[in-house]
Parts: C-alpha cells; structure tokens; sequence
C-alpha cells in the first residue's frame, strides 16, 4: 500500500500529460492522415478532374464521385472533364492514403486536420464544396469563364523525374 | 444545285466516258482537276457535287483530297513558290534563303501572302541541285525555273509577277 | 462444314476449317494473340502489327510433293525469316505457330511503344479507361517507358464533333481504321473516312448531318482506344462503378439483345439510372451490333413526365387516387357493363397480354390488337422455326422484302439481310419507292402503291425472272411490311406470302418462313396470345360497353378515335405517360417501363427473349400484367399477377406454341462464335457477352390448317385524276412518346411533312418549304412540302409518329395552302 501511495505522490509532482484540448492542441507527427482537401491550381481552377480513381482505390468504398464535362465558358477545371460531385463519408474512411497515391493530379491530399465530429450520420457526408481549399490569391472562384483553347490538357505535363 | 455539271457538262462527260459506268467512282482524280482548275482549290461543294456524280459519300471524296498533296482543301495563291530544301541545296544555302524569303513576304511556309497571289512550299528534290538555292514558280499553267537565286533575285521575280498581275487587273478593270 | 486444317500453336494440335486465320484458330484453342485493327467481324486489313507471330510450315519436296522428314520422323518446319501478321495469314496444313517466343514478345513491345509516342496519357479521364485494349495490352504486353521524347508527343484537337452522337479525340486515335472498315463494309455508311497521310493522318467526316449513319454508336464499341465516345454517356461513369443487366431493346420487332449499364446518380436524387445502352451478343439476333435508336432511345423511361399516381374521374376530372381506390374504381366500372373491348399495344409484354386476355375472354370481351397491320396468325404458321438464324442464308437462298423500308424499320434486319445478300443469297426487294436495301438486291420489283397486290399475286404466277428466282430457292424468308396497305390490304398480301412459300415447297423448311416487321417490339406476342386487330376500330370503340387500353395511345394518333373512345362506356387506361387517350380515362393506371421491371418479348422472328429489371421502379408503379391481375381480382377472376415468370409459366401451360417454356429455359446460353465479351476486349469490343439467355424461337404452329384464299381486296382506285395517295411510311427517329424524351436525337428526328416527287410538287405548283393542303371528306391537314425524287407520283409520303392524324394510307386532294394574312 505504502508502495502504491509513493507512486501517487511522484506523479503528483511530474508534469502533466494531458493538455487543455480544444484550447491546447498536440502537433500531430509529420505524415500524420487527416481530414482530406481537394486543391486547387493558383488561378482558382480545381485539380480534381472527376476521374473517379480515389473512389476506385478506396478500401472502404468512402468516395463518390460523379463526373461532367467542361466548357470553356463554365470551366471548373483543366481539361474536359470535372467532378460535378465529390463526395466522401467519413465515418467509412480509414484514413489509409490510398486516394491520395491514386490522384493523377494531386488534387486530393490528406491534412492533419483530425476534428469530425457530426452529431448526425448524414453530416459525416463531405461535399465538394466542404473539401474544397479556398481560391487562392488572385484566383478566381469556379466555374471560370477562360479564353478557348488554353486549359486543354487535364493532367499536368509531367515532367522526367530524373531530370 | 450542281455548278460544276452546270458548267462543265461536256468535259466530265468526257471524263466519266473514260470508265466504266459501274466504276464510275474511278473518276473522282481527274474531277477533282477539273474543280481545283476552277477555284484554285477543292471546296467543299465541290466535293459534294462531285460525290453527287459518282455516286459516292462525299467523305470518300474529301478522304481523297486530304491524301494527294497536291489537292488543295484551302485557298491557294495564284503562283506557288516551290523552294527545294533537299540536302544538296540546304548544303547551298536554302534553309537561310527559304527563311530569309519568308521574312521578306512577311508569311510562314505554306501561307498566302495577303494579296492572294503567292504561297511559299518547301518541297524535295527539283533537280537543280548544281544551282542552288532554287525554287520553281508554278502558276499560270506553266512551271519556271529560277536558278542561283539570292533573296534580291527571287524579290524581283516576284515583283516582276505582282506586277503582271497587278496589269492584268487593271487590263480587265 | 468445309475440310479442316490441323495445325500446331503453341504446341497445342488443332483443327480448324480451312481458310480460317491464325488469329481466330488461336482463339478456339484458348490462345489470345494481342490485336487491334483486327475484329472477328471484319476482313483483316493488317494495319495495327499487334498480332506478329512467328510462323513455320512444313517443308515439301518439291519432286516427291511429300513433306520432307527430320531425323526423328516428324515433319521438317520452316519457318519464315519475319513474323508474320496472325490476323491476315489463313491457317495451311502442318502449319507451327508461336506465339510465346521472346521475339513476338519484343515485337509486341516495340509495337506498343510506338503506338504510345503519340497516345495522351490521359487514361483517368478517358472514358474507354478501364475497358480500353490499348490499355490492357500495354499492361500485358508493352515496355515500361517509351524511349522518345514526351515533348515530342503531338498534341492534336480532343473534342472534335463527328455530328452530335459521337465525338473523336484526334490525340487518342491510333487509326487502325476499324470504324471506317465498319461504316463502310458493314453499315455501308461510308460516311467517315482517313484524310491526309502519314503522321496527319485522320478521320474526318463530312456528311450532313455529321456521322450521318443509324448504326454510329457501334463504333465506340469497337475503337480500341478513347477516340470514339458517345455524346450520350461522356463522361457518365467509370466502367468498373457500373452494374451491367441484360435487356431486350424495346423500339422494333428485332428485339437486339442489349445490356445496361446502371449506376447510382447524385443528380437523380441517388437514384440507380441507367448510364448507358451496350449490345449483347446474341448471333441469331443482332449479332453484336445495336442501332442508334436502341442505344439513344432509351430516355423516355425516365422522363419527368412519366405517370407516378393512379388518376381516377371524379365529377369530370382525373384526380389522382390511390391504388386500391383505382382497382376498385376500374373493376366496379366493368362489373356494371358488359361488352368490354381490350386494345392493347405491341409495347406490352407476353405475360400483359396473356393476363389481359384472361380477363377480357373471361367477361365475354374482345381482345383488339392496335395495330393497321395483319399477318401475324401466318407468321405463327409459316414463320422461321427451330435454331433458324438469318446468318445462314447464303447461295441458293433467296430474300424477298415486301412493303417496308427494313433500313428505316428495322435497321439490324437490314444489316442481315444485307449481309446474306453479300453471302449469296438471292435478294428481291419490292416496294413502290426505292429504298437502301435495293443497293445489295438482284431483282427490284418496283409498282404503284395501288398495284401491290397484283405485283405480288403475279410472283405467284411463276413467270418473271423474279418469281423464278424465289421458286428455285432453296430457303426463301421474306420480310413483309404494312407501306402503302390498307389493313384488309395487308391480310391479303401475308396471305399471299404464305401461299408462295407452299407454292414453292418452302413452307416446311426451318429457314424459310414469313418476318412481319410490326411496328412494336412485341406485336407478335399479341398475335400468339390471341390479339387481332380490328378494322373498324372506331365503331368497336364507340359502341364497347368498356375499353381497357394498354400501351396504346388511339385518341393521341387519330381524333376519329378520340371522338370514338368519348363515346365509349368506360375507359381505363394504363401507360406511362399522360396520353391523349388518358385524358379521356375513367382510370388511369400508371405502369413500369422495360427497365424497371421483367417480362419477355416475342420478336418478329417469333423468339421469345427475356428483359430483366435494370433499376428500380417508379415509385408508385407497377407493371401491366399485375396492374390487371389485381382489377381482375376485384372481379372474382383469379389470375397470377405477382411474378412475371409465373405468368409466364400459364401462358406456357396455355398455349401449345409456349409449351415447354420457362424463364429458366429462356435464360439458357450456348458458347457462340466469335467470342466476344469476356475479358479480352482487344478483340471484340466493349460489346457484353451473352449469360442471361438467348431466347427461344416458339414453335411452328401446325400448317395443317388448310391456306384460305385471300380476302378480294381492292385497293380504291384514285377518287379522281389529281387525287394524291397519302401514304404514312416509317422513320427510325420519330416523334413518338418513347423517343421525343430522348433530346440528343432531336436534331435527326423526322418532321411533319409532305414527301412528293417532283412531277407531283409542279402539278400543285408548290417547292420545298410551301404548304400543302390534304384533304379526304372532314379530314384536313396543311403539311410542309419537302419535293423527293425518291417518291413515286401521285403519292405523298408522311412520316408516322410525327403528329399527323395519319395511320393507315388515304387518298386526298390536295391543293397549295394559301397563308391567310395574320391579322
């Protein structure tokens, strides 16, 4: 018993583990997955061109995604197609990263935002207006209106990776 | 309406009399002359009223003229200037002299100068190699040779042709 | 079968018949050689050199004649110094092929590479990514990474409209030319071809309207790359999120087997839609081929304007009800009355039509049949029977085509008939225009649209070219339509087709036989359960105690109907849409589309084919035949109504055609040539294979029943000199209600208009663009006049479906409409 007590009275005067959490928040390990974002390009436009192949490497079946065609006059992102709707479940994702390595355009990237909480089932369902990063500066809000014929290619010219 | 039966009846008759009549489409060469003659160039009614006399789609038609180079889809110049840019002339000089011709037309190979009357080409072999740098000037129903060309001997050839033309106009004005 | 060839691939013996490629004996063998310009169903042209193998034959002493022998006893091999292409080598006697070595697989790769110096990497937003050949075989067969220069890639248009249906991707094409091969060989629309040369090289067209064919679709089916996409599904799905079911396609008597592809949709609520229409092979029917109509045409099972709610007439008007008020309503409505007439549609079922016709037999009813065309009971008689396929006509066959225009009608009949024409078989095609199968026929009996019936009694006769040509056939099948007949008119001239096929000893044969092409997909099941058209169907409408309609819309095609069916005691109706016809119900029943729910179809060549549920109802919907089992219920009648496959396990009990058949049966498959479907779809295309059945021809009935003579029919001569023969003639894009919904058809989609030759537009003094005014006692109507040299004089051509009052052909005077001044 004596022994028990000692032990309560050492960790009386160590510091404490806990943290004042919302207030305080711990930092989060560098490859840490969290709440994922679709980037955007610099000019405002979106990366995610609704190729659906996050949705197809998911594990857990968490994306959605509906796909549509650009015009120049109603361009949400380069190329033809976008996605007209993306969406993914939260409580059914497991964080594992694979949409991420799938991303053709690196438009989807896990945070380490790790705050979801919904007080309903439906809100663990993430829009494509939720997972959206805002504009940047000096870009513009899609849907764009562009000149014809600047944005046809929807994956970045990629470039020799051993150049 | 077919313009070019209209116009031309006895001559594609002639031309069509030279096949057999369940091999009609064997005509659609010297036909497509025979519209290329008349507009400088191939256009698109053409090719319909010509597919319209064979009988056949009007795509097997333009499929044809996008084939031979020397059918033209698009309006042409009334002289072609045909620079050879082979090996032997380009050892010559040709390539300084086609681009140095182009800067002084103020157009790219292929294009029509803005009055309409020249287009440059670059084209192989001519048989001139000795005399480079060469280019043939079609036009008119003829082809002329020109010879050890500088940029100031092939601007006064042109000039002299601008010039022909620029009197013709006047002559029927 | 002709001789066969044994060869050895891959160390593996087999016998093929001669003159089959190595590409195809492969195949049997289990053995898939990589191809790309190459498809089972087109001659081989060689351009692609994906299919290289290393190929070795025996070696002959050229004195002797005899293979020369190795050492041990087997045949000396040699082979030749290159590889050689499987697709366009035939297979030879002793012939070695191999297709395992490293240097067919080096070849492979440089094949592979070179295709890809110039091919996007856009596979995540192409749609063929996922099903793509081009796709599959560079993971298969092709290197790593490309030697070239990416900057070097070209970079050509991606969105380049060939006319509204489809669109190229010029970067994505690797020209091995297959949809030109097919518009030109197969579809013979060669209406987009290769332009310019080498590294230019394109397809262009430059027809009007754009890809101006009915058969465009399939060339997204046998790109092997993303180059041909349809309009109609860019960009709606991946191929890996969709849910394939097999279906029957709903639009003409052919019944294609088709497949469709579902997928849950965000912007239809999250309900499952389907993405898109696919073919299914079913060689005894459409191959694997599909027309335009069949792929496109399917909108009109989700149109908004589809019916959700039971209506029920209440002081006058229709409100809507619910279901168990509406049964009760319909059923009291029929108790009260007697004489009850079912006029039921081609759209319906098997399993409506048994159902309604229990029920209206059982109150001493008529079961009518809306349609103006006869000929059906002769089709049961003396129509194809057993395993009979149209591919097996070929030299010494003959094919007579009678009063249709098939490409219009019936675009995959056409196809065959084109196809045993190129075969060998004898074609005759008789109508009073001409029409595009006449391209491939031998004979062409051309008449007046008043004199077809003697034309056609004179092929009786025995004496012209014509009729000898159809006497000395081995098989004769002849497709017969209504163009130009009167319903009594077109009782006669099936019966005298039958009456050629006894004449000529054909009748007993299993290739040969009667095809009506009916307008609907299943007018023939009506025609087996017991339906008969009417030719008088406005007084057997005015006069019925009660009408019961299904699937037919008489008031919306014909005001002298409406104001038949006003009259009439009690209407009840059920359709997917709010018709003409419902508006003038007691009870309106809304119904289940094809997709939504089961059911089978008796084509025209009397094969029953199952169509299986793709989505989920509409809500508050349910299909015709429970729909009557349940008012049938109402009135003490016991009927089956909860499965269809029950149903249809009555029917089979009821009717000796039917006997023996069940869902079961019609869900049976059998390997079919080439195959196609599976996961090789480098070699067929994107078409479905076949599991869900290929349906069963019903049973000839019995012949023996003695031919009666043909009704004396005489078509009314011309009223006077300058009356005009209206005639209504069939366009494959109409503006019918399951069509119009469709709106990327639109633009091709048939008009109200006067069709008339040259001659006859002079005589009225009007051109193209004026109107014309057609007129026959109360009857009037002012048309726009489109002058077509096409048109025999004295005749007018209306498009059906298109919202003239026009079913069956009338003579009319006609006179140039003058525009009175708007006030």
């Amino acid at each position: 018993m004596l022994k028990g007590l000692l032990e309560t009275l050492r960790s009386m005067t160590e510091k404490p583990v806990t943290i004042q959490y919302p207030e305080v928040k711990r930092p989060v390990r560098a490859r840490f997955r969290g709440r994922h974002i679709l980037r955007r390009y610099e000019n405002g436009l979106e990366r995610c061109i609704g190729c659906a192949l996050c949705a197809a490497a998911c594990p857990s079946d968490a994306i959605f995604v509906e796909a549509a065609e650009n015009t120049d006059d109603e361009r949400y992102s380069p190329g033809e197609r976008y996605a007209r709707v993306y969406e993914i479940n939260m409580l059914r994702c497991i964080f594992c990263g694979f949409c991420e390595d799938a991303c053709p355009t690196e438009a989807i990237v896990l945070t380490d935002n790790y705050e979801l909480t919904f007080t309903d089932r439906h809100h663990s369902i993430y829009t494509k207006e939720m997972l959206l990063e805002p504009v940047p500066e000096g870009g513009k809000p899609t849907p764009q209106k562009v000149e014809p014929g600047v944005y046809t290619r929807a994956i970045p010219i990629m470039q020799d990776p051993t150049d | 309406m077919n313009t070019l039966r209209a116009k031309y009846a006895d001559e594609i008759q002639a031309i069509l009399a030279k096949y057999p009549p369940e091999h009609k489409r064997s005509a659609v060469m010297p036909l497509l002359y025979l519209a290329q003659r008349e507009a400088g160039y191939v256009t698109v009614q053409a090719m319909a009223e010509i597919a319209e006399i064979l009988e056949i789609s009007i795509t097997d038609v333009a499929s044809i003229v996008g084939f031979y180079t020397l059918y033209y889809d698009q309006p042409h110049g009334r002289y072609h200037i045909q620079v050879c840019t082979d090996l032997p002339c380009a050892l010559r000089g040709a390539e300084d002299f086609l681009k140095a011709l182009c800067q002084a037309l103020g157009v790219e190979v292929g294009q029509v100068t803005p009055d309409g009357l020249f287009v440059i080409e670059e084209v192989k072999c001519i048989g001139a190699c000795h005399r480079a740098p060469v280019f043939q000037v079609q036009g008119d129903g003829e082809i002329v040779f020109h010879e050890n060309q500088t940029l100031e001997t092939a601007l006064a050839v042109i000039e002299a042709l601008r010039q022909k033309a620029q009197q013709e106009k006047e002559g029927t004005a | 079968m002709g001789k066969m060839v044994t060869l050895t691939i891959d160390g593996q013996v087999i016998s093929v018949p001669q003159g089959m490629l190595i590409v195809d004996a492969a195949k049997k063998a289990g053995i898939d050689i990589p191809v790309f310009c190459y498809h089972p169903k087109m001659e081989p042209v060689g351009m692609c050199r994906m299919c290289l193998v290393e190929v070795g034959r025996p070696v002959i002493d050229r004195t002797t004649g005899q293979p020369i022998l190795e050492a041990d006893g087997t045949p000396k091999i040699q082979f030749g110094p290159k590889l050689e292409t499987a697709c366009t080598t035939p297979v030879s006697e002793g012939m070695v092929v191999r297709t395992q070595t490293q240097v067919v697989a080096e070849a492979r790769r440089g094949i592979i590479e070179f295709l890809l110096t110039s091919h996007p990497l856009d596979c995540p937003i192409c749609d063929k990514g996922g099903e793509c050949p081009l796709q599959n075989l560079t993971m298969a067969y092709g290197p790593g990474e490309s030697r070239f220069q990416y900057e070097d890639k070209m970079h050509l248009a991606k969105h380049v409209p060939l006319g509204e249906l489809i669109y190229l991707d010029r970067e994505r094409c690797i020209l091995c030319g297959r949809c030109v091969r097919f518009q030109s060989n197969v579809a013979d629309d060669p209406v987009i071809a290769f332009s310019q040369r080498g590294r230019a090289l394109q397809i262009v067209t430059f027809s009007e309207p754009g890809f101006d064919s009915y058969f465009s679709g399939n060339t997204t089916d046998i790109c092997p790359v993303g180059a041909l996409t349809t309009a109609d599904f860019r960009f709606g799905a991946r191929p890996w999120e969709m849910i394939p079911t097999a279906s029957i396609c709903p639009h003409c008597p052919v019944g294609c087997n088709l497949t469709l592809n579902v997928r849950r949709e965000a912007a239809a609520g999250g309900r499952e839609v389907i993405k898109r229409v696919m073919p299914r092979q079913n060689e005894w029917v459409n191959e694997i081929w599909i027309c335009d109509k069949g792929r496109f045409g399917y909108h009109y099972t989700e149109s908004p304007e589809r019916l959700r709610q039971p209506l029920v007439r209440k002081n006058g008007r229709l409100e809507p009800a619910t279901w168990e008020e509406a049964l009760a309503f319909a059923a009291e409505g029929l108790r009260e009355r007697s004489g009850v007439v079912a006029l039921a549609g081609g759209r319906l079922s098997n399993e409506d039509f048994f159902n309604l016709y229990q029920v209206v037999t059982a109150r001493q009813g008529r079961a009518v049949l809306y349609s103006t065309m006869a000929g059906g009971d002769y089709v049961q008689r003396y129509g194809l029977s057993g395993d009979a396929n149209l591919a097996g006509l070929g030299k010494g066959d003959a094919v007579l085509v009678v009063a249709t225009d098939l490409h219009e009608e019936a675009p995959l009949w056409w196809l065959r008939v084109k196809q045993a024409a190129e075969r060998g078989a004898t074609l005759i095609v008789a109508n009073a225009r001409p029409t595009k199968l006449e391209r491939y026929a031998a004979h062409v009996i051309r008449y007046a649209y008043s004199e077809v019936l003697e034309k056609v009694q004179s092929l009786l006769a025995g004496e012209s070219p014509e009729a000898q040509a159809l006497a000395k056939a081995t098989n004769l099948v002849i497709f017969f339509g209504q163009e130009g007949l009167s319903l009594e008119a077109s009782e006669a001239l099936a019966t005298m087709l039958a009456r050629l096929l006894v004449q000529n000893g054909q009748a007993e044969r299993p290739l040969s036989g009667l095809v009506a092409v009916w307008p609907h997909a299943n007018t023939q099941g009506g025609w087996e359960i017991g339906f008969r058209p009417d030719p008088d169907l406005a007084h057997t409408l005015a006069t019925a105690g009660a009408v019961w309609v299904a699937a037919a819309d008489p008031a919306g095609d014909d005001p002298i109907l409406a104001q038949a069916l006003e009259k009439a005691g009690f209407v009840i109706v059920q359709d997917l849409f709010l018709t003409e016809t419902a508006r003038r119900a007691d009870v309106v029943f809304p119904v289940q589309a094809f997709t939504e729910r089961e059911g089978t179809w008796t084509s025209g060549e009397r094969r029953v084919q199952r169509f299986y549920p793709a989505v989920p109802e509409l809500e508050n919907t349910r299909p015709d035949f429970m729909i009557v089992a349940q008012v049938a219920d109402h009135l003490g009648i016991p009927l089956v109504g909860r499965s269809a496959s029950r149903v249809f396990d009555e029917l089979a009990r009821a009717l000796p055609a039917f006997a023996g058949l069940s869902y079961t049966r019609l869900a049976e498959v059998v390997e079919q040539w080439p195959l196609v479907g599976r996961g090789d779809l480098y070699y067929g295309g994107t078409v479905y294979e076949n599991t869900q059945g290929l349906g069963v021809r019903l049973a000839r009935m019995s012949a023996g029943a003695e031919l009666s003579e043909w009704p004396a029919v005489e078509i009314a001569p011309a009223p006077a000199d300058d009356a005009l023969y209206l005639v209504p003639v069939v366009r494959l894009y109409d503006q019918g209600q399951t069509l119009v919904p469709s709106h990327l058809l639109q633009q091709r989609m048939a008009r109200a208009a006067l069709y008339l030759a040259p001659a006859t537009a002079a005589q009225l003094g009007v051109q193209t663009g004026e109107r014309v005014e057609v007129s026959a006692g109360e009857w009037a109507e002012t048309l726009t006049v489109y002058v077509d040299a096409n048109v025999p004089v004295k005749a007018g051509l209306v498009p059906r479906s298109t919202g003239v009052p026009l079913r069956q052909p009338l003579w009319v005077r006609a006179q140039r409409a003058v525009l009175e001044p708007q006030p």
